[in-house]
């Protein structure tokens, strides 16, 4: 008991040592656009009301554009995070399904193009799609496609993929980089892919006076990544403001998860996963059939969650086998011949992970919950609860003669 | 396949095993969880083993999935480091204080709220409510 409280701290104190470590670094990484220069003739200037921000807030920008001209505004992050979408979707000639994946690292943490207030209406009309909303439709329709930039330059990698690869674990062959155009396009289906909804790629605050004068808000979320934002006024491709740098800081106990590529409070991850297995080892099964949804529910991606929390029970897994192999209690013919077909499994599940989509992930977890439970209402029914009473005596029994054989070894070994 | 645990032997059905232990390794690397709940009822529905070969023996086939799906999240990129370190003593509390509030409860109770608190987080997943 002794041991494992000291084991217990140890592992804290790293934890939040590696944790301070990384912020210290992260704010140290520089990564600014070189700023280009206008023509004097028709400047845009703009202006934030705040260069620095702590754990997010609001940036009031205003400035002024040539008059009677449309002026779009983006924000991004100069942190980076994954973006990823299968597309599956069958050719509207052929109808064939191309299968291609296509991946990114360089999709900012945070992206915002703010649209002039008239074309609210384009905004509304697209939320009431649900699901189906797309971002290069309200591009097009707000007259945004000449000041869609930042995003539209990012590196994206794409795989042709086949069942069969999916099945070996292969992201498939690589494919030649897209034209510009093409990757402008499929850029805009990864904004959608790692922002969800339309509010948050969207907003329609930007105010314009008769004179050019404009005014607008940004608000950065409490979650979001440390670092620099740059903000950029736009009326066409070529007339841009210089970017503008803001900086968003944060301190202990919000730490930022690379990643999943957001900032969170240390203390309720650990809260919530203590309460989550503590609750997990009082039904007889593990955490993460609950912390999961919950995690995916609460914003973080689920590649993310998927790949994080499964490393969590190694180490209760291992503490298991040791203490039963210590008593000799495991068939290793049997534990070993199923665990070659789960070593197979185990390989191609994560796989999966990356090509589904949000909704897809959790559709098929729905499922296996609503399977789970009936497994549990089963374990409830009182046939079972008699059958299991009889197996947990001779369990209990086996167990007792072989701590006792593992005993004796012992002391026969001294 | 035959097996032998502590002087008995079973018949081993691995025509259910290998299939069934194959497609929760690759539901469970999938999302994330331990296949342990699965695993049990299908060594002892599908397979016919008595409850003492399974404890151990399933706790092992399923670290080969854990192992494996752990290194693929990680190779994928998946795994946040960061993120790691703060559920991991989490878990390590919860598995501590688990096992010494489970010797207060009804354990028939504890499953059938368990049961229902799953199904609303099915339903809410599934778009339901």
């Amino acid at each position: 008991m002794k041991n494992f409280l000291k084991f217990l701290t140890v592992l804290m104190i790293l934890s939040v040592f590696s944790v301070t470590v990384y912020s210290q670094t992260s704010t140290e990484k520089k990564d600014s656009e070189p700023p280009k220069e206008a023509s004097p003739a028709d400047k845009i200037i703009v202006q934030v009301d705040k260069n620095q921000l702590s754990g997010g807030g609001k940036i009031i920008i205003t400035g002024k554009a040539p008059a009677g001209r449309d002026v779009y505004i983006e924000v991004w992050s100069e942190k980076t995070v994954r973006a990823a979408r299968l597309d599956a979707d069958p050719d509207p000639k052929t109808g064939k399904r191309p299968y291609i994946f296509y991946m990114t690292d360089e999709m900012p943490g945070f992206y915002r193009l703010i649209l002039p207030e008239k074309y609210k209406s384009i905004l509304e009309e697209e939320k009431a799609k649900g699901k189906k909303w797309s971002v290069s439709e309200i591009i097009k329709k707000s007259g945004a496609d000449a000041v869609y930039g930042y995003p539209a330059k990012i590196k994206i990698d794409r795989y042709q993929t086949t069942l069969w690869e999916s099945i070996i674990g292969s992201r498939g062959t690589k494919l030649e980089p897209m034209d510009e155009k093409e990757n402008k396009r499929r850029s805009m289906q990864l904004l959608k892919a790692r922002f969800r909804t339309v509010g948050n790629v969207f907003s329609s605050n930007l105010k314009i006076e008769e004179d050019g004068t404009f005014k607008a808000s940004v608000e950065l979320p409490e979650n979001a990544a440390p670092g620099k934002y740059f903000v950029v006024a736009k009326v066409d491709k070529d007339l841009k403001s210089e970017p503008l740098v803001v900086q968003n800081d944060i301190s202990f106990p919000s730490v930022y998860l690379p990643n999943a590529g957001r900032t969170v409070n240390v203390l309720w991850p650990f809260l919530l996963t203590a309460a989550i297995t503590t609750f997990g080892v009082l039904m007889g099964a593990g955490g993460g059939f609950i912390l999961n949804p919950i995690l995916v529910m609460l914003g973080l991606p689920h590649t993310v969650v998927a790949g994080t929390v499964m490393p969590t029970v190694l180490f209760s897994q291992g503490t298991g086998i040791y203490n039963y192999s210590r008593i000799n209690f495991i068939s290793l013919k049997l534990g070993i011949t199923l665990g070659i077909a789960m070593l197979v499994g185990g390989f191609i599940g994560p796989k999966l992970t990356e090509l589904i989509t949000l909704e897809q992930y959790k559709f098929l977890f729905g499922w296996v919950l609503i399977i789970l439970a009936a497994l549990m209402f089963w374990q409830t029914t009182p046939k079972y609860l008699e059958k299991n009473k009889k197996e947990q005596a001779i369990l209990k029994e086996f167990k007792k003669r072989a701590e006792e054989a593992a005993k004796k070894k012992a002391e026969g070994g001294k | 396949m035959r097996i032998e645990f502590w002087g008995q032997e079973f018949k081993a059905n691995l025509f259910i095993g290998i299939p069934g232990a194959f497609l929760i390794a690759v539901v469970s690397s999938m999302f994330g969880f331990g296949g342990g709940p699965f695993m049990v009822p299908l060594m002892a529905v599908g397979m016919r083993l008595p409850m003492y070969v399974i404890v151990g023996s399933s706790l092992l086939a399923i670290f080969f999935n854990t192992l494996m799906g752990t290194f693929r999240h990680y190779g994928f990129g998946n795994f946040d480091l960061i993120f790691f370190l703060i559920m991991f003593p989490g878990a390590i509390l919860g598995g501590y204080l688990g096992p010494k509030i489970a010797k207060k409860l009804n354990p028939v109770i504890v499953k059938r709220v368990a049961c229902l608190g799953l199904l609303i987080l099915a339903l809410q997943l599934l778009g339901v409510f």
